[in-house]
């Protein structure tokens, strides 16, 4: 019986440390879908260069898998410089691939989101190859703290630090949307475009900026699980992606702290399903429970039912 | 009908016959016969995107599903061994039913979320395909199955790489026949209205989420079809011939060919499976480069690439010329051929100067044909509009005018089955319409314009018109595929009534406007044609949301005149909502007045012109 309770909190703390993954990435595919009511299929994508980030600066600042400065600071650089990457991937995809399209049938632009996704994946197999890039962080963490036990849980240093930073920047972003002058402009254009535009807004700029947000964070969201996982390959974003969205939609898509709970419980929900099914069904789970939301309550479990303007 | 295209029939019957015997080697042989297997499969999925605009991204799902239905059937692996033309259809129906109850489920999402809905089902196809090889051993898991039994068709061995592609080729011929005979048929007509605009499409009395399903399933039915001759052909089945990658790479063919458009997709298909093998050094961008084309053609050139090419597109005759290159203005051209031709309808212009006009053969009755008894409906706080009492009787003429939000477009949108009231009926005929969907309100008999213009802007003046006759012709796939007698008389009526409906017009929509796209038209002629999308139904109600909006004094003249002759000579009964007041002193027997969702007035116009009531809705109260 306490085994059961002890593989179910294990379960619990592992369903967090992914769902506030899968909240990062579901603020990214929530904030564009806010303010220009469209799918941006490329977002998965920017977590795997998030994550492809990481390790090109892990490997320029170690040597035999030996990091040549502190700890902390690589760490920090990583994260630093995957959202900073993503980021400016972000705008540039926005400024190619959407704009031209902004007037355009929402067919046209979510099939050119899907061409930049596919862009981007095969840019990086090509020149990067199909193989599974590693990430060598034993020695980044000293012997005595990497992983904790708690009664019969354990949990790695690792997760901690994931669970941590996705809250921070969670919390980083709440305070940006709520009090600076920015998110009000963000929260206006979300709400009505052209009357944000009249209202002296300039909403070209607010596109950018939720593109910039919602790709660092993807691009976070992608290094951090990087980092727990010690992997990455081409091929990663198609599936967060694909789970980012379920999150975005599980919440209500267009609502922040919906995409929030819906990471947090999406990340559970697959993380019990783990425990009663192989956990090669772990995927079938989440992508069931996202028929079954779009299917039953398509405006998400925090999200209004709007009708549709004639 | 017209037939297809001569050039794209002889390209199939040298491909079925001729290309096959002299390709150079077996490697061409069989990217040849690939090259059909995507021509079937591009032909498919442009009826689900292409035709009916649903992003179906489970499309790939299908193709596995008649793929692997046929490795089931035809094989050790079961020890099951059918002969290929009964597992063919077997296959292809298999597809078509999982298309049918995926549709099922999926269908009523918008846009994206189906996108997702189907992206979601395809994923969890290739996971089952991946790890249904225990406890039992389904699927084959990565490996997949192999080892076919040899197909033969009657007496006739299919062997050689050859006879492959001659079959492969003759199945595309089919497909394409299908696709082809679809397209230009009332069911393609009624798949195009919803890709233009779904609301419209159901208000002019198309049912479109049974439509739509059918176009998912002919989708799936295509795909399950080439699926199993895919599998015959490659002699084994695996995950990675149904992935994400081999969707992306149909999507890429239909888009460059232009969704919608049969010659363009072929063409594409072709295209997109020599080009690469022309190219094999630079295999490795290939995925890289089919990223690009998607991203720029939807930029530069969402109609695809071959539609500026002769012959893969109807062409368009430059509607502000005539014939001998002169340019000419339309208003000029109107009254010019006015004055040549007799007047096809009394409300023209040269009636000013005939004495006596014809006399109306309809007037208003007594009898109401339909009553609103207590309606009420809010939106959340708002109550837009509030327990209204409406009687409408036989060849009335009704309008109702009030301030902007007093809940007259509103009244049209629960009238015609859109929104649905909280409390209150709607009776048409002895018979309570309020629960009706938009498209069985039409088919009963009331047809409606909107005030904003939902036409469905890129199709011609007359595939907008042949649209509303969806709901009074009844072709369905048999018919139309074997294009039996009893759907080219259907089509000949359907041309027949379009011509009569639109002569109606004078010569405002006839002449070279009739294949001009709608989108080209001047405002004042799509409110037209709104008006005859509706007559088009065989409506007895017409509802009229702002029939003049737009039109300059001239033109608002002549559609009062027209609105009169609706009813006087063809006997509609008409509940108009209008704000011209000129217009409605012309044409109504009564005038309601509403107010904040009420009806606060009603009777003549020239009652109402005095109330009290109405001058302060409209003018506010008077200073004391």
């Amino acid at each position: 019986m306490e085994d059961i309770f002890a593989q179910l909190s294990q379960q619990a703390i592992n369903g967090i440390t992914i769902g506030g993954v899968y909240a990062l990435i579901a603020i990214g595919y929530t904030m564009v879908y806010g303010v220009l009511s469209m799918l941006n299929f490329a977002h998965g994508e920017l977590y795997m260069i998030g994550g492809f980030t990481g390790w090109w600066v892990l490997q320029l600042f170690s040597i035999n898998h030996v990091p040549v400065m502190n700890a902390a600071l690589l760490i920090s650089l990583m994260i630093l410089l995957s959202m900073a990457v993503s980021a400016l991937l972000g705008l540039v995809i926005e400024r190619i691939a959407y704009r031209p399209l902004r007037k355009a049938p929402r067919m046209n632009l979510l099939l050119s989101s899907l061409g930049v996704s596919i862009f981007i994946q095969n840019f990086i197999l090509y020149f990067q190859g199909a193989k599974v890039k590693v990430f060598h962080v034993s020695q980044l963490i000293p012997q005595g703290i990497r992983v904790f036990h708690v009664g019969g849980v354990s949990i790695s240093f690792m997760r901690i630090f994931v669970i941590v930073t996705c809250f921070l920047l969670m919390v980083c972003l709440t305070l940006i949307i709520k009090k600076t002058n920015i998110g009000k402009a963000i929260r206006a254009t979300a709400q009505d475009i052209e009357a944000a535009a009249f209202m002296g807004i300039d909403t070209d700029k607010v596109i950018v900026t939720v593109f910039l947000i919602g790709s660092a964070l993807g691009g976070a969201a992608g290094v951090l699980v990087s980092l727990l996982f010690t992997q990455v390959d081409y091929y990663v974003g198609f599936q967060a992606g694909l789970k980012g969205f379920t999150a975005a939609v599980l919440g209500g898509i267009g609502s922040i702290p919906g995409a929030m709970a819906g990471g947090l419980m999406l990340g559970l929900c697959e993380a019990m399903a783990v425990t009663f099914f192989p956990s090669a069904y772990k995927d079938v789970v989440a992508f069931l429970i996202l028929i079954a939301v779009l299917i039953f309550r398509p405006q998400g479990l925090l999200g209004e039912k709007l009708r549709e303007k004639v | 009908m017209k037939g297809p295209n001569a050039v794209t029939l002889v390209f199939f019957l040298i491909a079925v016959s001729v290309i096959p015997l002299i390709l150079p080697n077996n490697y061409w042989q069989s990217i040849f016969s690939i090259t059909g297997i995507y021509v079937m499969l591009a032909l498919g999925l442009n009826i689900v995107a292409g035709f009916t605009g649903l992003l179906d991204l489970s499309y790939i799902a299908f193709f596995g599903i008649g793929g692997y239905t046929f490795a089931f059937l035809c094989s050790d692996h079961f020890g099951i061994h059918l002969p290929f033309l009964m597992a063919l259809p077997i296959c292809a129906v298999t597809a078509m039913i999982s298309g049918f109850l995926l549709g099922l489920t999926s269908i009523r999402l918008k846009g994206d979320y189906l996108a997702i809905v189907t992206l979601a089902f395809a994923q969890i196809f290739q996971l089952l395909l991946l790890n249904l090889d225990a406890p039992i051993n389904l699927t084959g898991g990565v490996n997949g199955i192999y080892a076919f039994d040899m197909i033969s068709l009657f007496s006739l061995k299919i062997i050689t790489p050859e006879n492959y592609s001659m079959l492969i080729w003759s199945c595309a011929l089919v497909v394409f026949m299908i696709s082809f005979r679809l397209k230009s048929s009332r069911i393609g007509r009624g798949w195009n209205a919803i890709r233009e605009d779904e609301l419209a499409a159901n208000t002019i009395g198309i049912n479109t989420t049974r439509m739509k399903l059918y176009s998912f399933a002919t989708g799936a039915l295509i795909a399950g079809f080439s699926g199993a001759v895919f599998a015959s052909f490659q002699d084994s089945v695996f995950p990675n011939s149904f992935g994400f990658q081999q969707l992306v790479i149909v999507y890429c063919m239909v888009i460059i060919g232009g969704l919608g458009n049969i010659y363009g997709v072929i063409a594409g298909a072709v295209v997109l499976t020599i080009l690469p093998e022309v190219l094999r050094e630079y295999g490795g961008l290939r995925m890289m480069i089919y990223g690009v084309v998607l991203v720029a053609i939807m930029a530069i050139r969402p109609q695809g690439l071959f539609s500026a090419i002769p012959g893969f597109s109807r062409q368009q005759r430059r509607p502000d010329k005539d014939e001998t290159g002169a340019l000419r203005a339309s208003t000029d051209l109107y009254y010019a051929s006015d004055h040549q031709d007799k007047p096809h309808t009394p409300h023209d212009p040269d009636q000013e100067t005939n004495p006596t006009p014809p006399r109306a053969k309809f007037v208003k009755q007594t009898t109401p044909v339909l009553t609103i008894e207590n309606l009420t409906l809010c939106f959340g706080g708002l109550t837009a509009i509030d327990s209204l009492d409406l009687k409408l009787h036989k060849n009335e003429i009704l309008s109702i005018i009030g301030p902007n939000g007093a809940g007259k477009s509103t009244l049209f949108n629960v009238i015609s089955g859109i929104y649905k009231g909280d409390q209150g009926r709607v009776i048409y005929k002895n018979q309570d319409i309020s629960g009706y969907k938009p498209h069985k309100v039409t088919t009963s008999g009331i047809a409606r314009t909107f005030q904003n213009l939902r036409l469905f802007n890129d199709l011609s003046v007359v595939e907008n018109i042949k649209a509303s006759r969806f709901c009074r012709t009844t072709s369905f796939f048999f018919s139309v595929i074997f294009n039996l007698k009893s759907n080219q008389r259907e089509e000949k009526e359907t041309d027949e009534k379009v011509r009569n409906i639109l002569n109606m017009f004078g010569k405002r929509l006839t002449g070279y406007r009739l294949n001009q796209k709608v989108s080209q038209l001047s405002y004042a002629n799509r409110r037209r044609v709104e008006i005859a999308r509706a007559m088009a139904t065989d409506p007895e109600i017409l509802l009229l949301d702002e029939p003049s909006a737009g039109m300059n004094p001239q033109e608002t003249e002549e559609i009062t005149q027209f609105i009169k002759t609706l009813r006087d000579t063809f006997g509609y009964t008409i509940l108009v909502i209008e704000h011209k007041l000129n217009l409605v002193k012309a044409v109504s027997d009564r005038v309601i007045v509403m107010d904040y969702g009420k009806k606060i007035c009603e009777g003549a116009y020239d009652d109402i012109a005095e109330n009290p009531l109405v001058i302060e809705a409209y003018l506010g109260k008077k200073g004391k």
